[in-house]
Order: structure tokens, then C-alpha cells, then sequence
């Protein structure tokens, strides 16, 4: 091989081999990561992804997932064409139809409901990424719908639900200057890489890592202490560490006399969480409880690094998130350089992006009031007091009932139906819709019950705007032509919204007044749109995006200069201790022990002005009636560093990491049942069952049997009841409830165990 | 220049980007057989309270006297000059697997073809000033290559920073 070809081969940069070095970011995950991408481009194709040293917060470094890029940009399953169902809900017989067939059909669906039945009846759903929900959310307004709603019914909004009842505000641990970190809970070293060197270099600088979390994650193995909990008792461990806080006078006295509600009822209760009585419920040592709440609460300042779904995957979850969060203020962390700080949510919500914009004014055209009530209204009222979208764990009882108005349509944006307890349930609900639209980059199990499916461009084929709390800014452009025909998903809802005849460019002035409805087969106008009909609304986009971005000084045009983004001029100032000037932004203007949002629902069951630990609905401790044929915990969804949800298992690379959908077992549980790696197993709750690989390792917690999810061979939402949920948020147990696991020998027809 | 690898094991946490990046980099087909070039390991010791779990990333050593340079009867595996890695010619490995019988340390592979197929320090990208996909990859600066004698003077400077911590 000469020299050229090698460097070629070795797909160097550079004028002579022709590869050139374009600036992109991954979203393959959307919690808050877009590392930067660097992508070798030849011939108008990736050759190969890098991170992107200049990117702060990822600053070169890419996970499994993110490495693997081309093989999800590139997979031969991306949809290329729109496609018409032909066949029934689910039997995935689909033919390509042209993208002006796919809209009309679409918006002329759309329109016959609205006259139907109301804009009320169309639900707008968004999965990943994220990027397109203020888009999505102003469509579902304008329309007249109030039904928006996204995979966020599951994630993060309820840990952010638990810390803004306590203090009105989330506030992020200050790495970078704290001596004592507490995660409460997370494991960053797989499921949030940017902060994995972060992570690393506090450890080596003899920061204190104490670390709550039932299995032996990285994060476990590096702790100075680890409180390996039974899953779903964070309530109970926290009260005792209050406790033995409070009684040892280490807690804050001034800030809590001037700035607490509540706090002589919490002192109270807290003190009914002795150390032992903590040790009998959580399986923690009452010893190393104490030595955990006596080192977060002496070393100065400490800061509690808290993630968005393993406090608050419980039946108590968001009760156990106000307990635990509470320890912040309680110590006198809160809002200090090196404790936990709070910043103002920039775009797309990320925290300490560090410059305003007209986010809110965008993507809410219409207030609440302006609409019907939304999906969960009634059910999960403290969800609706504080999330501004609608909670779509209501979504098979309101499809049922017609309560209190019936659901005919959904337009989704990367739909997975296997995210819901009792996950047929909730599919089941969606084939029950007159209209169903998908768009993704693939034929998924769910887009196979769409009546029309549209063809997603992945993040390198598209333009978005992303911030990052390091207060840097991305506007990532298109690094390669999109695939096939396939679209940018904001093109996409901006197409939408001109077919029917929204007013949705109208930026400025009052809330537009919502549009006359299009008569249904009209000609909508042809602006905007290919020849091949596909929707083309970039100039469009980007002209929102400008006032979006009105506030913060910047516009588009500049950020295209920085292809690999730059950091926000002018930034917003990080000041401590604001709640001295201003209070906290509670209803009480205080930090509340006891809740003032709570109070007004507290008739309701489950929910409670004090942080009250209640048992997970299905544990060992409240149902033993069940716990006696399900002796386990299941817990699912914990992460595993290859995969994210159902979007990795398609790529050859990741899924080579770990083959098979297996069950993570402790081998004290493995002995007990007989199981070995690679035996087929049976893992049942009351409700279901699914047949998987066993994969016996000390990194899962003694008694607790934990599940990936969205296999479409072993679905194990399947195994939970769909109403398994927070009454405060709405969220699935799914880090907690009963089941059991059974060999499976050769006599039940399944082949010997292979290793994994 | 000598170039080897350098593995932080207390900063390596299992989360497989290098054996991705090195697949990206070098357009690896991965099927049911272990084939990567780098392989990441979860080392399970102790049990109960006392279970650890350590986390290693494995590819070529680069061995100064490669006992898979000595073994291969058909010279297909040498040193590449300007960057000292072990590199292995494919077009004249007759598979013999002599070699896989000579390393310590498990690292030859076999493709479809049966020829033997291994890490090779990223030479191309040595050469050209750039780091080796999987060291420039890792989310924890694990992984590291580079002179090894530099390289150990790094973690002894680190080392001696604990002890001096410590009095």
C-alpha cells in the first residue's frame, strides 16, 4: 500500500487524502449531553466521528454510543421515503408514498378531527431528541391542542419536581469547587460521559465521594462511602441522615431559622428515623448512615450531585427526592460556590446556559387557561401545577373513558411505546386512535402502528441550537446531505403548520389569535416545500431562531461562524445566595420543609406536605403476601454503558458489547435459584413474564433483579401495571416492585445457556 | 520514538468508547465472535460487602521483543520504524495462529479470511501528529500513549504530589 492509500485507510485529514474534518454534535442521548462530534467527511460521507476537543463540556470525549455514530446515521433500516400503512395496525406492510401525499394526508387527518371532535382530541408526543420540542409544543398550541406531551412524563421533570418544592428552583453541585460530593443518585462514568473526567479529577483531588445506590456501579466503586440502599427507601436514608443532622446541631441554624417553613414539623418527623430503624428499612448500616450525614454535613461546602430518574423511578419517588434534597439547605449548601447553585434554566432547559431567550414566549403561544385541560389534569394535578406539558402516563384511561373528552389522533416524534408500564396497554390505547403519525429515522416497532411514518434526518444531517452550562452555544449545521428524503424534524412541524394554515410565523406582538381552520383538501400554499413536496423551512427556522435569541445578543449568522460552537458573550453572572435578595421563588418565599403546593392536594393519598417515606406500592416490606411467590426487586431501566433506551440495539458495534437481552442477578440470588451466566431464565411479576439470558455479576444488588428495558424480544414493561405510579408525578415504579426468576432447564424447549 | 499504551486502571470505568472508536477507526465488522481489537474486561474479585469490580481496556501491547514477531513464520508481523508499534501485514499472515500461541496476552485476532488482525497503535495517525482513536476517545483520560518512560514519569510525579498530600 503506498503512502497515500495508508493515510487514506487511516482516514487522515487533510488536502491530499480529501477528508475533511466538519463540526457536528451527537443526539444519539438528549439528557443534556450533545457532545461535540467531529466528523471526517469524504466525498460527502462519514468516514469516521471524533469528539470535539474545543467543546467544553465533552471537550474530545465520546461514549460507546456516540462512537458508533455511523453506524446509526448510516444503518441500512433509516426510513428514506415516507410510508402509508397498507396493511392493519402493527403488520408493518407499509408502501412509500411522496412526501406532499404524507403531509395532505396528515393535515387533512388533523383537520377532520379538530372539526370532529376538537383540536383537544390530537395528541403531539416527542421522544427524542429534543431539540424540536418548543416547535412541537407552539404546533400543538396553535392547533388548539393542549395535549403535548414527551418522553419527559418518564424522566427528569420529576426530580426536578422534588427539588422545586423544597426550594422553588433546581441548583446544581459545583464540581469544580466542593470538597464532599453526595450523588444522590447517578452514574455520569456510563449514561453522562461529558462529566466523566470531571467526575475523575474531583476523586484524584481528595474531594470526599459519598455515594448513594443499590447496585456497585463505577460511581459505587469510587466512593469513600457507599450507601448500597434496598431501591426506593432514599426517603428513609435521607430522614435518618436529617436526623442525625439535626440531632447532633450540625445543621445550619441561621439559614434555617430565617429562611425555613416547616422545619419544626420536619425536625419532628425526622426524628422518628432513628439510625437503626433507617438500617432495618434501607439494609444500610446504621454506622455507616451516620458517618455518611456526618461527613456531608462537616465537610465545607458539600454538594449533592442528584440525576434525573433513579430517585424518583418509584411509586414514593418524588417524596423521596424532597427528602434527600433537603439535606442541601439543611446543611447550608445551597446556592454557595462549591454547594449546590442555582441558575436560571437556558435554552432548551439546560442550566447555567448563561444567556436569556423568548423560549417561553415561543413555545407557549396560548396559556393553560387559553385551552382545555390536558392529558393527566385530574389525575396528577401537582404534575399540572408545575410541568408545562401534559403527563402522558394518562393516556390509555383517558383513550378508554373519553374522560373528560375523547382522544382520536397523535402525532409523535420518536415514539417508543415500550417506555410505558404495561407497555401493550399503552399501545393498545394508540392503535384505539382514528389517526396516527410517526416520524423517526426508523421503522420502529411503534412507528409500525402509525398510519403514516416520515423519514427523520439524524443530528448530522440537520441544523439545532444547542447550550451548555459551561455558557457555550452550538449551532450545529448539516455535515452530509440528508439521507434518502428524509427531513429535519423542525422542517417538518413547520410544514405542518403551514398546511393548516397556522399562524405560526407570527412571532411578534400578543399570542397570535389562532387561525380559521383550512378546509380540508384546499390547496395549502407551496411555499417552503421541495419539488418532491418534502418541507424545506430553514430560512424560517433560522429567522425564529433570531428571536428566540433576541435576548442574549446573539444571532445565527454569528454562531455559523463558530461551526464547533463558542461561548456565549457577555454571559449571565453566577451569583450566590440570591435568596437573600429576592427569597426563594415558593409560594412561601421560603425553602419549605413542608410543602405549601403539597398542602393543597394533601386529601389525595400519596402525597403529603412532609417528605413522607412511604414503602414502594410493591416491595418486600408492603406486600408480603406478593413478595412470598416474588421474592426479588425488579428494578428496570438502570443504564448500561452500551445502550441508550431502544436506540443502540440496531447497531452491530454496541450490540456486540453485550449480545443478548440479559437479567443482572447478584450471585447470592443466583445460588439461591441455581442460575448461572448464560442460563435462559424466566423473570415473572404478577402481571407478565419474558424469557431471558441470566448474567450473574456483583454489580447487581443483593435481592434486586435489574432489567433493561424496550427489548422487543423481552419487554420488561410488560411486567408492570400501568397505573404503577407517583400519584405526584406520574411516574412508572420502574425501579421497584416484586418478581421472581425460574431456570429455564432443557425440558421447557429452550437451548443451553450461552456465554454472554 | 517508542510508543506504548498506558491504562489509569483506577480511571478506566468500563464504559467501552475506546473499543467502540477503535472499531470506527479502523471499520472493524463485529459478529457473534469476540473479534475487537480492544476489548474492555469487568474483573469481579471478593463477593458480598467485600465485591469489587475493576474495569481493564486490553489491545496490543506493543512488546518491546514481540513473541509474535518471533513466532510468525512468514514475517508478516514487525515493527513499524517510525512509531516502534507491532503491526501485522495481512497480505502475507498465512493464519497459522503461531502467534496467538506466542502473545501473553491474548491479543491476536482472526477476520473472516482467517488472517490474524490487531491493534496497531494507530501508527498512520502517530505519524501524522494524532492520538490513537480509543486514548483520544476516553470519557475519563484512562487510556494513554506515549514514550513509556514519560509516561511513568507522569504517574510517579502524581505519586510523589499524594505522599508530600499526606506528611
Amino acid at each position: 500500500m503506498d503512502k497515500l492509500q495508508r493515510m487514506i485507510k487511516g482516514k487522515i485529514p487533510g488536502e491530499a487524502t480529501g477528508i475533511e474534518v466538519r463540526k457536528s454534535i451527537c443526539t444519539i442521548c438528549d439528557p443534556q449531553t450533545q457532545c461535540g462530534l467531529d466528523c471526517y467527511v469524504k466525498d460527502g460521507r462519514i468516514v469516521k466521528v471524533e469528539g470535539s476537543l474545543e467543546n467544553p463540556h465533552s471537550a474530545g470525549t465520546l461514549c460507546s454510543k456516540g462512537a458508533a455514530q455511523r453506524q446509526w446515521v448510516y444503518h441500512e433500516e433509516r426510513l428514506k421515503t415516507p410510508l402509508k400503512r397498507v396493511g392493519p395496525r402493527g403488520s408493518a406492510e407499509f408502501a412509500p408514498i411522496s412526501w406532499s401525499e404524507a403531509l395532505d394526508t396528515i393535515t387533512d387527518n388533523l383537520q377532520r378531527l379538530k372539526a370532529e371532535s376538537g383540536p383537544q382530541s390530537v395528541v403531539f408526543y416527542c421522544g427524542y431528541p429534543k431539540h424540536l420540542r418548543p416547535f412541537l409544543q407552539r404546533l400543538a398550541f396553535l392547533y388548539g391542542s393542549p395535549n403535548y406531551c414527551t418522553e419527559s412524563s418518564a424522566c427528569f421533570t420529576a426530580m426536578s419536581m422534588g427539588w422545586r418544592l423544597v426550594y422553588g428552583q433546581m441548583a446544581a453541585p459545583d464540581l469544580a469547587n466542593t470538597k464532599c460530593l453526595l450523588v444522590w443518585t447517578g452514574n455520569p462514568l456510563w449514561a453522562g460521559t461529558p462529566n466523566a473526567r470531571r467526575i475523575m479529577d474531583a476523586r484524584e483531588r481528595g474531594v470526599k465521594f459519598i455515594v448513594v445506590d443499590p447496585r456497585n456501579s463505577p460511581m459505587a466503586g469510587i466512593a469513600d462511602v457507599h450507601l448500597k440502599l434496598r431501591p426506593g427507601t432514599d426517603g428513609a436514608l435521607a430522614l435518618a441522615m436529617a436526623n442525625v443532622i439535626i440531632s447532633e446541631g450540625l445543621y445550619d441554624r441561621e439559614f434555617v431559622a430565617e429562611w425555613a417553613r416547616g422545619f419544626e414539623e420536619f425536625k419532628a418527623y425526622a426524628a422518628t428515623f432513628s439510625l437503626e430503624r433507617a438500617e432495618q428499612i434501607t439494609g444500610v448500616p446504621a454506622a455507616l448512615i451516620r458517618e455518611a450525614a456526618l461527613l456531608y454535613a462537616t465537610i465545607k461546602p458539600a454538594a449533592m450531585m442528584p440525576s434525573s430518574t433513579p430517585v424518583v423511578h418509584h411509586t414514593n419517588g418524588v417524596q423521596n427526592q424532597r427528602a434527600a434534597a433537603a439535606l442541601v439547605g439543611l446543611t447550608g449548601n445551597f446556592d454557595i460556590p462549591g454547594g449546590n447553585v442555582s441558575q436560571p434554566l437556558g435554552w432548551l432547559e439546560v442550566g447555567g446556559a448563561g444567556f436569556p431567550t423568548r423560549e417561553h414566549q415561543f413555545k407557549m403561544p396560548l396559556k393553560w387557561t387559553d385551552l382545555p385541560p390536558r392529558l393527566g389534569a385530574e389525575r396528577f394535578p401537582v404534575w399540572t401545577d408545575m410541568i408545562d406539558q401534559g403527563q402522558a402516563m394518562d393516556l390509555p384511561r383517558q383513550v378508554a373513558t373519553g374522560d373528560p373528552y375523547p382522544l382520536r389522533g397523535l402525532v409523535a416524534f420518536g415514539l417508543n411505546y415500550r417506555m410505558f408500564p404495561d407497555s401493550r396497554g399503552w399501545l393498545e390505547a394508540v392503535d384505539k386512535l382514528d389517526f396516527v403519525c410517526v416520524t423517526d429515522l426508523f421503522l420502529t416497532d411503534s412507528a409500525k402502528h402509525a398510519d403514516v411514518v416520515l423519514p427523520a434526518c439524524s443530528s448530522v444531517e440537520r441544523s439545532e441550537l444547542r447550550a451548555y452550562p459551561q455558557k457555550y452555544v452550538v449551532y450545529a449545521q448539516p455535515v452530509i446531505e440528508p439521507l434518502g428524503e428524509s427531513r429535519p424534524d423542525t422542517d417538518i412541524i413547520y410544514g405542518l403548520a403551514q398546511k393548516l394554515g397556522l399562524d405560526y410565523q407570527n412571532l411578534d406582538g400578543t399570542a397570535p389569535a389562532m387561525s380559521a381552520p383550512v378546509v380540508a383538501g384546499q390547496q395549502a400554499p407551496t411555499g417552503g416545500f421541495l419539488p418532491n413536496g418534502a418541507p424545506d423551512f430553514g430560512e424560517a427556522f433560522e429567522a425564529t431562531l433570531d428571536w428566540i435569541l433576541e435576548p442574549s445578543g446573539m444571532k445565527i449568522s454569528q454562531l455559523k461562524e463558530h461551526p464547533g460552537g463558542m461561548p456565549v458573550p457577555d454571559p449571565l453572572p453566577v451569583t450566590f445566595k440570591k435568596y437573600e435578595k429576592n427569597g426563594f421563588p415558593t409560594p412561601s418565599g421560603k425553602m419549605e420543609f413542608t410543602s405549601s403546593i403539597l398542602e393543597k392536594y394533601s386529601d389525595r393519598p400519596g402525597i403529603d406536605p412532609l417528605p413522607v417515606y412511604a414503602e414502594p406500592r410493591l416491595s418486600p416490606v408492603s406486600a408480603p403476601d406478593v413478595a412470598a411467590n416474588y421474592p426479588l426487586i425488579l428494578g428496570t431501566g438502570t443504564r448500561l454503558p452500551m445502550f441508550i433506551h431502544s436506540r443502540t440495539f440496531r447497531l452491530p458495534w454496541t450490540r456486540s458489547l453485550r449480545r443478548d437481552a440479559a437479567v443482572d442477578l447478584n450471585p447470592a440470588d443466583a445460588r439461591r435459584f441455581d442460575i448461572s451466566t448464560g442460563d435462559m431464565v424466566e423473570l415473572s411479576t404478577p402481571y407478565g413474564s419474558i424469557k431471558v439470558k441470566a448474567n450473574v455479576t456483583e454489580l447487581a444488588a443483593p435481592g434486586v433483579a435489574h432489567m433493561y428495558h424496550d427489548y422487543p424480544e423481552a419487554d420488561v414493561n410488560t411486567l408492570l401495571p400501568g397505573d404503577y405510579l407517583d400519584p405526584i408525578s406520574g411516574f412508572p415504579g420502574y425501579k421497584a416492585s416484586l418478581c421472581s426468576v425460574k431456570k429455564l432447564g432443557a425440558t421447557d424447549g429452550t437451548a443451553q445457556g450461552v456465554k454472554l | 520514538m517508542n510508543h506504548a499504551f498506558y491504562l489509569d486502571v483506577n480511571r478506566c470505568v468500563g464504559c467501552f468508547s475506546c473499543a467502540v472508536a477503535c472499531m470506527d477507526q479502523n471499520d472493524l465488522e463485529v459478529g457473534t465472535e469476540p473479534t475487537a481489537w480492544r476489548q474492555v474486561f469487568v474483573i469481579e474479585t471478593g463477593s458480598g460487602p467485600e465485591a469489587r469490580l475493576r474495569y481493564v481496556s486490553l489491545a496490543c501491547m506493543h512488546c518491546e521483543d514481540a513473541p509474535c514477531m518471533m513466532a510468525c513464520p512468514t514475517g508478516a508481523i514487525a515493527r513499524a520504524p517510525a512509531t516502534s508499534a507491532v503491526v501485522v501485514n495481512a497480505e502475507i499472515c498465512i493464519g497459522c495462529h503461531s502467534c496467538s500461541i506466542a502473545c501473553p496476552f491474548g491479543v491476536p485476532r482472526f477476520g473472516k479470511n482467517g488472517t490474524m488482525q490487531k491493534c496497531d497503535l494507530c501508527s498512520i495517525r502517530l505519524e501524522n501528529g494524532l492520538e490513537p482513536a480509543c486514548v483520544r476517545v476516553c470519557p475519563t483520560r484512562a487510556l494513554k500513549q506515549g514514550d513509556p518512560n514519560a509516561m511513568s514519569q507522569e504517574v510517579e510525579k502524581k505519586a510523589a504530589a499524594r505522599l508530600a498530600a499526606g506528611s
